[in-house]
């Protein structure tokens, strides 16, 4: 175990899978000199050389084709999106090409493709660098979705993706990076995708999250239990695919549900997770299940105003209260 | 608005029941909580409260006929309703008359728990799941949530009342809330007594209790709950049956020998377990005394489910052994044991009580040698054992010896069974319990 950043979890995970096998190389927008923005890739370069940790034009569509063509024919590629946002500018990429070629192809070939970046608020970045994306990539078939909410989870959850034969998509977040926890060392330390992770257990009102929205209701759990509410929060870790039994069986102990995320509530992922609940533990419900989400609008360059767009840690207690009749 | 009437289910296992008797006949007016049918189910006879107040509209289902449970048998509501939706499809008028919409309902003064009958009673998925597993029924909860909606916390706390089984179908019947009761039981359960005081207590009772004169040498009891009960009871049994008794005096002396060569083995056996168990084993032979009549049959029971007569401080209790015939003695022993301090201690559940096909009280203990007990209806008898002295009796040979001597004294309804097939039952206990060997 060390105490390491987020982002150095990250960067830790990329250098051991590298030099472990050499299939595995890096690119992306600023991946060389600055090791990204948040440093994620910081010296990489210096260690494998630019043939395995190089920049791309500023051109999504253009090398997350590239990224794809590469997994075809054998290589491990890391594709990193400066920011999840740009993901837009390589939409047919993503959704038509690389979630849909082994599929299209007879399963002939294998994509062991991962396309990792950050997202989110925190940083005043305004409307088009702020956004939780991962919604829309959970909606299309053929893309494994994960999002860490550690750093721990982070490194787990990326050894895993770049193991897997398929092509995975990391959410990070970028307030998240700097945040510390204990990390494995152990270079074969991963995290099954597919699981849920209880990140405190309780017995009133399961609060389903993501990302930064993990710390957010593990802090609104704390305001809970001094009003006698017990939370138990649960992070997916993966979306796609998504561990729909945990969730359900607690709720079908709680018999109540919040689901809260950074993505916009209109037809986010949450609306998924509270109807999947509601068919699956109808009977189990003592309140309908709410949905907290990012305000129908732009997010704002303002940081009081982006507070103002996106749920606060008042207003999951505040829900939580609601469903408790509290 | 007028409401449907089910075949309810009485136990897991029920899946029809049938129908003995009709307590209210069309146009009379019922009463929620009380009786308004008798009906039998594959285990036991049990008397079936009205659910609903108003006037008996309709009976769809007559005596003798067996309906599946949840099967509408009648409908009840305002005299002169229109009750032509709530017929079973099929019949003309049904298919002819469009469900008209209901009319709106006035909003119910005072108490929230109680809604008007079949206003719809709005509680959540798990409120409704927990209400059904624990045997809550919803329209007696107060909601705490938004606009009166029940939920789970409004459940929990209303089955995590503590109280007795007996309190609580008391409660029940009589209309009392018992979240308002403080229990004098053991940690604070709450008892029957408790209930009947607040009954007692309830505007009603007061106005009923105002009518009682009381002169300075006389003592009142008000006629409430259990008394009165009982009072109905065996006045109901007695202006109802044509009952009369037989008596035989037993030789006991044998069965006392058989006590005390057990109680030297360290086995615990009464006199009155020997009774019990000796007519459980006459009534399987008498089919015809283990029975039950309705207006146009009378229905013998294959099964023997014996009532125990119990004093208790509240009054009589009846507990029923199940199945005793098919006990062993220390077997029918221990339970009667455990049903008389079940009994004693207000810990008998409501199936303890139902369903008794034959009663046996005894009155040894007090001292009585012989009386005439009233039957336990809608049973055809009861013996009545007296206690056991030692007489000088003249034996077959014209000696005169010492012996042990008890009364055994059956009533029987003559309706059901003539005197000399009762006769032959009681000989048949008598023999049974004077020669012990023939249980073995």
């Amino acid at each position: 175990m060390s105490v390491k950043t987020y982002a150095k979890a990250v960067r830790d995970t990329i250098a051991a899978e590298m030099r472990r096998d050499d299939r595995v190389f890096l690119m992306g927008e600023d991946v060389e000199e600055i090791g990204s923005i948040f440093g994620c890739t910081a010296d990489l370069t210096k260690e494998f050389g630019r043939e395995r940790a190089f920049n791309t034009p500023i051109s999504e569509a253009g090398f997350v084709g590239a990224g794809l063509g590469a997994a075809c024919t054998g290589m491990r590629p890391i594709v990193e999106l400066l920011y999840m946002d740009f993901s837009f500018v390589a939409m047919d990429q993503l959704l038509n090409q690389v979630a849909k070629t082994r599929y299209v192809f007879g399963g002939k070939a294998k994509i062991p493709l991962v396309i990792r970046g950050q997202q989110g608020i925190g940083r005043g970045n305004a409307a088009t660098h702020s956004q939780s994306v991962e919604t829309i990539f959970m909606h299309f078939p053929g893309l494994k979705v994960a999002c860490p909410s550690t750093g721990r989870d982070a490194a787990g959850l990326l050894r895993t993706a770049i193991r897997d034969d398929n092509p995975v998509m990391i959410f990070e977040h970028k307030a998240l990076y700097p945040t510390k926890c204990d990390v494995p060392d152990d270079p074969e330390f991963m995290l099954p995708f597919g699981k849920a992770d209880i990140k405190r257990p309780g017995t009133d009102v399961t609060i389903v999250a993501n990302l930064l929205y993990v710390k957010r209701s593990l802090e609104a759990a704390e305001e809970l239990a001094k009003m006698g509410i017990s939370a138990e929060v649960i992070d997916p870790m993966t979306l796609v695919p998504l561990d729909r039994e945990t969730i359900v069986e607690s709720v079908k102990k709680t018999g109540r549900l919040v689901v809260v995320h950074e993505a916009h509530r209109t037809a986010g992922w949450g609306a998924e997770v509270a109807s999947m609940v509601t068919e699956e533990a109808f009977r189990y419900l003592d309140a309908p299940p709410l949905r907290l989400g990012t305000k129908a609008c732009p997010l704002p360059f303002n940081v009081d105003l982006e507070n103002a767009a996106t749920p606060q840690v008042s207003d999951i207690v505040e829900a939580a209260r609601k469903v408790c009749y509290r | 608005m007028a409401t449907t009437i089910i075949m309810p289910k009485q136990g897991l296992q029920m899946t029809e029941g049938l129908i003995l008797r009709w307590l209210a006949k069309e146009g009379d007016t019922i009463r929620e909580g009380q009786p308004l049918f008798e009906m039998e189910t594959d285990k036991l006879t049990i008397t079936i409260d009205a659910n609903v107040t108003g006037t008996l509209l309709k009976i769809l289902r007559g005596e003798g006929e067996l309906v599946p449970i949840t099967e509408v048998i009648a409908i009840a509501g305002e005299p002169g309703e229109d009750i032509s939706g709530l017929l079973p499809s099929g019949s003309a008028a049904a298919s002819e008359q469009p469900e008209s919409a209901p009319a709106p309902q006035p909003e119910p003064e005072g108490n929230p728990a109680k809604p008007v009958s079949g206003e719809r009673v709005f509680a959540t998925p798990r409120a409704r799941m927990h209400a059904q597993e624990r045997q809550v029924d919803l329209r007696t909860v107060a909601g705490s949530g938004p606009d009166g909606l029940i939920i789970d916390r409004d459940i929990q706390e209303k089955a995590n009342i503590r109280a007795t089984p007996l309190a609580r179908k008391e409660a029940e019947k009589a209309g009392v809330a018992l979240d308002g009761i403080a229990g004098t039981g053991s940690h604070g359960k709450i008892v029957l007594a408790d209930v009947l005081e607040k009954e007692e207590r309830r505007p009603d009772a007061a106005a009923r209790d105002a009518e009682i004169s009381e002169e300075a040498d006389e003592t009142a009891i008000p006629l409430t709950g259990m008394r009165r009960i009982i009072a109905r009871r065996m006045k109901e049994s007695l202006t109802e049956m044509a009952q009369a008794n037989h008596r035989m005096e037993a030789d006991m002396t044998e069965a006392v020998r058989l006590r005390d060569q057990l109680k030297a083995q360290g086995i615990k056996v009464s006199y009155n377990d020997i009774v019990l168990y000796c007519t459980a084993r006459a009534l399987t032979e008498y089919p015809r005394m283990n029975s039950v009549m309705t207006d146009n049959a009378i229905i013998e029971k294959r099964r023997v489910h014996l009532g125990m007569a119990v004093a208790t401080e509240d009054g009589l209790l009846v507990p029923v052994i199940r199945d005793a015939d098919r006990m062993k003695l220390q077997e029918l022993g221990g339970r009667a044991r455990e049903l008389g301090r079940l009994a004693r201690e207000g810990g008998l559940r409501p199936d303890d009580m139902t369903g008794g096909t034959f009663t046996v009280t005894n009155l040894g203990m007090f001292g009585v040698d012989t009386f005439t007990p009233i039957i336990n209806a809608p049973e055809a008898g009861i013996l009545g054992v007296g206690q056991i002295r030692k007489k000088a009796v003249v034996l077959d040979d014209d000696s005169i010896a010492v012996r042990s001597m008890m009364w055994l004294s059956l009533t029987y309804d003559h309706r059901v069974i003539d005197g000399a097939p009762a006769a032959q039952f009681l000989r048949r206990v008598k023999q049974l319990i004077e020669q012990p060997a023939l249980l073995l």
